[in-house]
């Protein structure tokens, strides 16, 4: 027992950091992704989002970046796409933020915090998933 | 504020935590007065579900008055007694409009983790890991719950709060499973396990008009209490489940098989070692054995709903049994925003009694005790309510 115990404190934050390396290293295997579009289906129809401004942090990037919008089918609302542009200094990461407030910013008209205060500290096994969860809305697939 | 925290692998304590705040403007504050175990807290507490900091707060099903509201908050005031759904959803987004709140886009302020393990991320839950958002949980004086309007619902007086607590998780995640499993009058149901969720997905049934509701387990206690809900039982320890199964439904197998046991399943068969041993090597996640079972004994063209949590990926799934037996199969964690309000009038018509699920009650100074007793199923444990 004691040793199964001692195998799973070390297999937990072990594996929540192997989850992590898996995917960095499935994104590093990929072929060149520079070119693919980052897109988010925002349930508003696109007539609504023609007529106004995007909100949010989509919109402060929106320099650095090509976004198209167009209706999604069977009334899901709009696919918001953008891609970054050879040279921009926009990361996939802002995008992947941008895209996810910007989607609840126009669907709830807020974006939603964390809980808080914390009630956890900072401790050695915390810390890789800590440093997953800092950025949390700017990693995934999306 | 005193809290449960999650301290590292199977240990828990009692701390003081900061009182939570309100964070955005549709957020509430809650008093909490009752919350509950779930067996699903014992993948967390087993470090099945690896995405626990030390310090974390447990606890998702719960109820209490609400003492702060946000400035966006519509439908309650200070004071409202509200039992709260463990998935926290926007209502506003395309899965919250087609009713699958637990897949709400908005709900989840760490979509990373899940959206990169499973392909997409679902909706946050309370207490239930930074891979469900990192949301304090109830066990503890207070808690916020962020869209109130949505997931928070008043409860009506003549119900009391060792009732009204189950609606918030188990009683809404087995009305799903039988809802969403497709049961109609005049079918055979067979249930996997008949812990809290699984009673509730049973008594689902029956209230659909299934002709007969098969529960499996091999506690006594939850099977005494299963048949107290109007439905026949099983014991896997004693009986072979499948020859049964397929006894009592005519040599048909049941309609729709509901699974409520999860990845910690126990068999007395040889597979259950093979499964522990492979799962604690990490070579599967899961111990899938009630979900394979269900599967096996499932009728042609028969519906299987997994209501069981599981985290990622598991050995000797029977695919063959599915697709070649025409079998719908389906799960999803609890759209508890789709049947709160339904489940609270039919808990105060008298239709559905959870009371009984509530085998100790006890100070939250207690609760790293009641989740030994309930994890070991001590003094025929079945859920321990911590009383902040």
């Amino acid at each position: 027992m004691a040793r199964t115990k001692t195998i799973l404190m070390l297999a937990a934050p072990l594996a929540a950091g192997a989850a992590i390396a898996a995917a960095r290293s499935r994104a590093a295997r990929k072929p060149d992704e520079s070119g693919r579009r980052h897109v988010v289906t925002v349930f508003k129809p696109l007539s609504e989002l023609e007529s106004q401004q995007l909100p949010g942090s989509l919109r402060e990037i929106a320099d650095g970046v090509e976004i198209t919008l167009r209706a999604a089918p069977a009334g899901r609302g709009t696919e918001i796409a953008v891609r970054i542009p050879e040279g921009s200094s926009t990361t996939p990461g802002e995008v992947r933020r941008a895209l996810r407030e910007t989607r609840s910013l126009i669907e709830v008209g807020d974006v939603l915090l964390p809980a808080g205060p914390p009630t956890t500290k900072p401790t050695l096994t915390n810390r890789p998933l800590q440093k997953a969860t800092q950025h949390g809305r700017e990693g995934g697939l999306l | 504020m005193k809290a449960l925290q999650w301290q590292g692998v199977n240990k828990l304590a009692v701390g003081t935590v900061p009182d939570p705040e309100l964070r955005n403007p549709g957020d509430i504050i809650v008093k909490v007065s009752r919350t509950v175990t779930c067996g699903s807290d014992l993948h967390l507490l087993g470090g099945y579900i690896p995405f626990m900091e030390k310090g974390d707060v447990l606890g998702h099903e719960f109820l209490g008055e609400v003492v702060e509201v946000g400035p966006d908050v519509r439908n309650h005031r200070v004071g409202d007694r509200v039992v709260v759904s463990s998935f926290i959803a926007c209502g506003n987004c395309w899965y919250c409009d087609q009713k699958l709140f637990s897949l709400c886009d908005n709900g989840n302020t760490n979509p990373a983790i899940t959206e990169t393990l499973w392909g997409h991320a679902p909706g946050g839950c309370f207490g239930y890991s930074h891979a469900m958002g990192g949301n304090a949980g109830s066990h503890a004086e207070y808690i916020r719950v962020p869209f109130a309007d949505v997931g928070a619902f008043t409860v009506p007086d003549g119900v009391s709060d060792d009732r009204a607590l189950f609606a918030s998780d188990s009683a809404s995640t087995g009305w799903m499973g039988a809802d969403l499993g497709g049961v109609k009058p005049g079918d055979v149901v067979a249930v996997w396990g008949a812990g809290a969720v699984g009673q509730m997905a049973a008594r689902a049934a029956v209230l659909l008009g299934a002709e007969r509701v098969i529960v499996i387990d091999r506690l006594a206690n939850r099977l005494s209490q299963a048949e107290g809900l109007g439905t026949e039982t099983i014991n896997y320890e004693t009986t072979d489940v499948a020859a049964e199964l397929r006894e009592r439904s005519g040599g048909r197998g049941p309609d729709v098989c509901i699974e409520a046991v999860g990845m910690e399943a126990h068999s007395p068969g040889a597979h259950f070692g093979y499964d522990q041993i492979k799962q604690q090597l990490r070579l599967q996640t899961d111990r899938p054995i009630a979900v394979r079972e269900a599967i096996h004994a499932c009728r042609k063209g028969g519906s299987v709903f997994v209501l069981g949590v599981y985290a990622g990926f598991v050995d000797k799934f029977p695919l063959g049994a599915m697709m070649n037996k025409g079998l719908t199969v389906r799960g999803a964690q609890m759209h508890g925003q789709r049947y709160i309000p339904m489940l609270l009038e039919r808990m105060a018509k008298g239709e559905l009694v959870t009371e009984h699920l509530a085998t100790h009650v006890m100070p939250l100074d207690q609760a790293p005790e009641g989740y030994r007793m309930f994890k070991e199923k001590e003094d025929d444990c079945v859920r321990a309510v911590f009383i902040p």
